[in-house]
C-alpha cells in the first residue's frame, strides 16, 4: 500500500493547494522581515480575525463554484443578515431570537437560489444577480433605508460570541470559522451530498443519468453558501455593534478571489475546500502586510488583484501542459 | 430460460414537437443475445432505446422487461432497477472523479450518508476483476483512454446488475485494439446471461459480434432477422430503403499538374518526415490505423499546429503556412475531423457556418456584411451539395450528422480552392449520406481540384482514392495505387511500425 504521505500527495488538486501555500509561506516571510511585528501574537491573532470571514464566504462560494456555478448573492446576503439581526436588536427583540429569524432569511435566499438554477435552469450567473439585487433591497428596507442604531447593551454577549470574545487564547470568530470550515469540509469529502456536488460540477448530465438528484444537490449548495453569509453578517453586526445597508459589498466577488487562488475550479469539479483556506489566508496576509508596510489601499487592490489573475494563469498554464498529451492521444483515437 | 425474451416493446409511438420519431415500433431481446439495432442516422434508434433507459417516455405502445408489463413512465431510476444501463455515443462520466467513484455515482455505499469509501473501492475491484480490465480503480477518469472510459462504464452497468446493456455506437472513437478488448468483455456479459443491444453504423464490425438485427427506418420498424442468415446488401436495402447501387461511386478524370506537395514536414511525435504530393483531378487517400498521425499530419499542414521542420509547395512554388488564414489565402481548405468540435458554430445557423469561412470576400469596406452576397453564396451552396433542410436559418447542430457534414464542406467550396482536405468525411454518417459525400469529392476532383481523403476505414479509402499515401506511428511507410492494392497490402505497411528493439 502507499504511504499515508504519498495518498495526501496524489489527492486531486493538492498540487495548486502546495503551490500556493508555498506561496502564502514566501508572502508571509517576507512580510515578517519588513516588519518583526508582523509576527507579533497580536498582529497574529488580528490576522487570523480578519481572514475569518473570508474564508467562511470563501467556504460558500467554493461549495457553489464546485458544482459548477456562482453565487452573486453573496455579499448582498452578507448586508441583509447585517441589517436583519440589528434592525431586529434595536428593536429590542432578544439576540437569540434576532439570530434564528435572520439565519430563517438568509437560508431562504438560499433555497431561492438554487431553485432558480437547478429547477429554472436560469444561468446561476442572472438567477443569482437577481437575488443579489433583491437581498440588497432588504438590506435597505430593514430599517426604512437608514443604518441602524447601535444594537445597545443588551447585545454584549452577542457581540462577544461573534467577535470580542476569546476561546482558550483565540478569538471566537476564529473558532467559528475553524468548526464551520471543519464540518463543511467533512460534508464535501466523505459524505454522499459532498460527492454528487463534485459529480455535478464534473459533468452535470452523467450526474443526472446515474440518479444524483441535481436540484436537491443544487439548493443544497446554495443553501450552504447563504448560512455560511449569514455567519459573516452577524458578524458585522457584532464587529461595528450596528447595522450598514452597504456591510459585504463586493464580498462575493473576494470568495471568487479565495476559492479561486485555492485552487477551486471556476468550471466546477474540481478543487479542494484546503485550498479555499490558503486563498482566504494569502487575501487575509496581503491586506495585512501591505497595511503594515504602509501600502496605501489602491495599490492594496492593485497587488491583490494581479495575485488572482497570476494563480490562476499558473494553474492553466500547468494544466494545459498536462492536457497537450491528452488532447493529442485524442485525436489518435 | 435463455429463449424468453427480456425485452419486448410493442407498438412503440413518439413524437416530437415537428416530428414522429416513432411510429408503431417493436423489439425484442432475447438474454445472451447481441442484438444490432441497425438504421440510417435518425431512423429513430436512438429514440427506441432512450425510451427503454427512461431518457425519453413514449406517448404509446407496451413494454415488457423481464415478462413484467411495465405500466406508466420509466424513469432512469426506474430503469436501473430493471437492470437496463445504457452506455452512451458520448461517454458520460465525471472525468473530474475517480473510477471507483463514478461506478457508485448515484449509488453510492454509505451509511447515513457517510461514504463508505473502502467498500466500495473493494466492490469496483472486483467488478474490474470479473471483466478482466486492467484499470486501477482509484485512477481519476479523466486520466483514461477513451476506450478505458468505455470499460468504466461498463464495469459501472454491471455494478448495478444490469441484465440488459444498451451501447450506442460503442466503437466510433476506439482504436482497434480497444475494440477487441470490447469485444471479448461484450463475449463475457453476453455468457453471464446479459442481453445487450447494439447500436452501429460499422456494418462491418457485426460479423464479429452480433446474434440478431433489427433493423429500422424512418421511425418504422421493418424488419428483424438471425445475422447469419442475412446478406450485407439486404441489410443495407432494409436500412436505405433502396438498392445502393454503388457503394464507392468512382469517378475516372485525367490525372492533371502536381499542384500541390509537402516535403519532409516534422510536427512533433507524431508527424515525422513526412511527404507527399497531390495531383489536379486527383483523389489522394491518407490511410492508417488509429492514432497514425494522419490527423496531426493535416493540422500541421493546415497551420493549426506549429511546424518544426519541412516545405510545402503550390503549383510549384514555396509557400509558408503559420495559421489557418495562410493556408485559406493560399487556396488551402481543410474540413475537420470532428463536426462538432473543430467544424461547425453549432449554436450558429447553417447560413452563419457558411458565411464564417467567407467574411473576406463578404465583407465590404468597415466589415460591413453584405447580406445579399451572403445569401447567394449560401443558396447556391445549399443547392450544389443538396443539403436537406427546412431553411438557411435553422442551427447547424439540429441537423443530421450527414448534413452536418455537407455544411462543414459547403463553408470551403464556396469559395475557389485549388487543395481540399477531407479528414474522415464519413465518420458517424449513414451509408446514403457517405455516397453522397463521395460524390462531392469526386465533382471536386472532376473540376480539376486536389481532393485529400483522410479515412480509417479501409474499404472507402480503396473505393475512392486514385493514389493511396499510408502512414504508420507518424511516418509514411507506403504510397500505393488504389486499383493495383488490396487491403491486405495496406495494412501490413500501416502496421510497419519501427522496431522498438534492435
Amino acid at each position: 500500500m502507499e504511504s499515508p504521505f504519498k495518498r495526501f500527495l496524489a489527492i486531486r488538486g493538492m498540487g495548486q493547494v502546495i503551490t500556493v501555500t508555498t506561496g502564502l509561506i514566501i508572502l508571509s516571510v517576507v512580510f515578517g522581515f519588513m516588519n518583526p511585528m508582523f509576527f507579533s501574537s497580536r498582529n497574529v491573532s488580528n490576522l487570523l480575525r480578519q481572514i475569518a470571514p473570508i474564508l467562511l464566504i470563501g467556504i460558500g462560494q467554493s461549495y457553489v463554484l464546485l458544482i459548477g456555478q456562482i453565487d452573486l448573492s453573496i455579499g448582498s446576503v452578507v448586508g441583509m443578515s447585517c441589517m436583519i439581526s440589528a434592525t431586529l436588536m434595536t428593536r429590542g427583540v432578544p439576540p437569540i431570537v434576532a439570530v434564528l429569524i435572520t439565519i430563517a432569511c438568509a437560508l431562504t435566499v438560499g433555497v431561492v437560489n438554487g431553485l432558480l438554477v437547478a429547477w429554472c435552469k436560469l444561468p446561476s450567473f442572472i438567477g443569482t444577480l437577481g437575488t443579489m439585487t433583491i437581498a440588497r433591497g432588504i438590506a435597505q428596507i430593514a430599517n426604512n433605508n437608514f443604518n441602524t442604531d447601535s444594537i445597545g447593551d443588551g447585545a454584549e454577549g452577542f457581540r462577544n460570541f461573534f467577535y470580542y470574545g476569546r476561546t482558550a487564547g483565540l478569538y471566537n470568530t476564529i473558532w467559528i470559522a475553524l468548526v464551520l470550515w471543519l464540518i463543511f469540509n467533512f460534508v464535501l469529502t466523505r459524505t454522499r451530498t459532498g460527492r454528487h456536488i463534485y459529480a455535478i460540477g464534473s459533468n452535470i448530465e452523467a450526474a443526472r443519468l446515474s440518479g444524483v438528484s441535481v436540484i436537491s444537490t443544487t439548493v443544497k449548495a446554495y443553501l450552504v453558501s447563504a448560512f455560511v453569509c449569514c455567519v459573516v453578517g452577524l458578524i458585522t453586526t457584532a464587529t461595528s455593534g450596528m447595522g450598514a445597508m452597504d456591510a459585504g459589498s463586493s464580498y462575493e466577488l473576494y470568495a471568487v478571489a479565495a476559492s479561486v487562488i485555492g485552487g477551486i475550479s471556476t468550471l466546477g469539479g474540481q478543487g479542494l475546500l484546503f485550498g479555499t483556506v490558503i486563498g482566504a489566508s494569502i487575501w487575509g496576509v496581503l491586506q495585512n502586510g501591505l497595511q503594515f508596510a504602509g501600502a496605501p489601499i489602491a495599490i492594496r487592490n492593485i497587488v491583490i488583484g494581479v495575485i488572482v489573475v497570476v494563480s490562476v494563469l499558473l494553474d492553466v498554464i500547468v494544466r494545459s501542459n498536462k492536457g497537450k498529451g491528452f488532447k493529442m492521444f485524442k485525436r489518435q483515437s | 430460460m435463455s429463449n424468453e425474451y427480456v425485452v419486448e416493446m410493442k407498438n412503440i409511438t413518439k413524437s416530437f414537437p415537428g416530428v414522429k420519431a416513432l411510429d408503431d415500433v417493436s423489439f425484442h431481446l432475447k438474454s445472451g443475445q447481441v442484438m444490432a439495432l441497425l438504421g440510417e442516422n435518425g431512423a429513430g434508434k436512438s429514440t427506441l432505446m432512450k425510451i427503454l433507459s427512461g431518457i425519453y417516455s413514449r406517448d404509446a405502445g407496451t413494454i415488457r422487461v423481464f415478462g413484467n408489463d411495465i405500466k406508466g413512465n420509466i424513469t432512469p431510476k426506474i430503469a436501473q432497477e430493471l437492470g437496463v444501463a445504457i452506455i452512451h455515443q458520448e461517454l458520460n462520466m465525471c472525468s473530474h472523479l475517480t473510477v471507483a467513484e463514478n461506478i457508485f455515482l448515484g449509488k453510492e455505499i454509505h451509511s447515513k450518508g457517510l461514504l463508505k469509501d473502502r467498500e466500495m473501492l473493494k466492490r469496483a475491484h472486483s467488478v474490474l476483476d470479473r471483466l478482466k480490465i486492467d484499470i486501477q480503480p482509484t485512477s481519476v477518469v479523466g486520466d483514461l483512454a477513451v476506450g478505458q472510459q468505455q470499460m468504466v462504464e461498463i464495469a459501472k452497468a454491471l455494478e448495478s446488475n444490469a441484465k440488459v446493456l444498451i451501447m450506442d455506437e460503442p466503437t466510433s472513437a476506439l482504436t482497434s485494439k480497444e475494440i477487441e478488448e470490447l469485444f471479448r468483455i461484450i463475449r463475457e456479459i453476453k455468457a453471464d446471461g446479459c442481453g445487450i443491444v447494439y447500436i452501429s453504423h460499422r456494418l462491418e464490425e457485426l460479423q464479429h459480434i452480433v446474434d440478431a438485427v433489427t433493423i429500422m427506418r424512418d421511425g418504422r420498424y421493418i424488419n428483424e432477422g438471425v445475422f447469419k442468415e442475412l446478406t450485407l446488401k439486404q441489410i443495407i436495402s432494409d436500412m436505405v430503403g433502396r438498392e445502393i447501387k454503388e457503394q464507392f461511386p468512382r469517378v475516372d478524370t485525367v490525372r492533371g499538374n502536381k499542384i500541390f506537395s509537402v516535403r519532409n514536414l516534422n510536427a512533433g511525435r507524431m508527424v515525422r518526415d513526412v511527404s507527399f504530393e497531390a495531383y489536379e483531378g486527383e483523389i489522394l487517400g491518407i490511410a492508417g490505423l488509429m492514432g497514425s498521425g494522419r490527423t496531426e499530419t493535416t493540422r500541421a499542414v493546415f497551420g493549426v499546429d506549429p511546424k518544426e521542420s519541412g516545405e510545402i509547395y503550390l503549383q510549384g512554388e514555396k509557400i509558408e503556412i503559420h495559421c489557418p488564414m495562410d493556408a485559406i489565402r493560399h487556396g488551402l481548405v481543410l474540413a475537420p475531423e470532428d463536426r462538432k468540435k473543430d467544424g461547425l458554430c453549432t449554436k450558429l445557423s447553417v447560413r452563419e457556418n457558411i458565411a464564417l469561412a467567407n467574411l473576406d470576400e463578404l465583407c465590404e469596406k468597415g466589415g460591413i456584411v453584405n447580406r445579399k452576397k451572403e445569401r447567394e453564396i449560401v443558396n447556391t451552396a445549399i443547392s450544389n451539395l443538396k443539403i436537406k433542410l427546412p431553411s438557411a436559418e435553422v442551427n447547424a447542430a439540429s441537423l443530421s450528422g450527414g448534413n452536418q457534414q455537407k455544411v462543414v464542406v459547403a463553408k470551403w467550396l464556396a469559395r475557389n480552392s485549388k487543395v481540399v482536405i477531407f479528414d474522415e468525411p464519413t465518420r458517424g454518417i449513414d451509408v446514403a449520406a457517405k455516397v453522397e459525400i463521395y460524390n462531392i469529392m469526386n465533382t471536386l476532383k472532376q473540376n480539376g481540384i486536389a481532393v485529400i481523403f483522410v479515412s480509417s476505414e479501409m474499404p472507402e479509402v480503396l473505393g475512392i482514392a486514385d493514389r493511396i499515401v499510408v502512414m504508420c506511428d507518424g511516418r509514411v511507410t507506403g504510397s500505393l495505387k488504389a486499383k493495383e492494392t488490396t487491403q491486405e497490402e495496406i495494412l501490413s505497411y500501416a502496421t510497419m511500425f519501427e522496431k522498438k528493439i534492435d
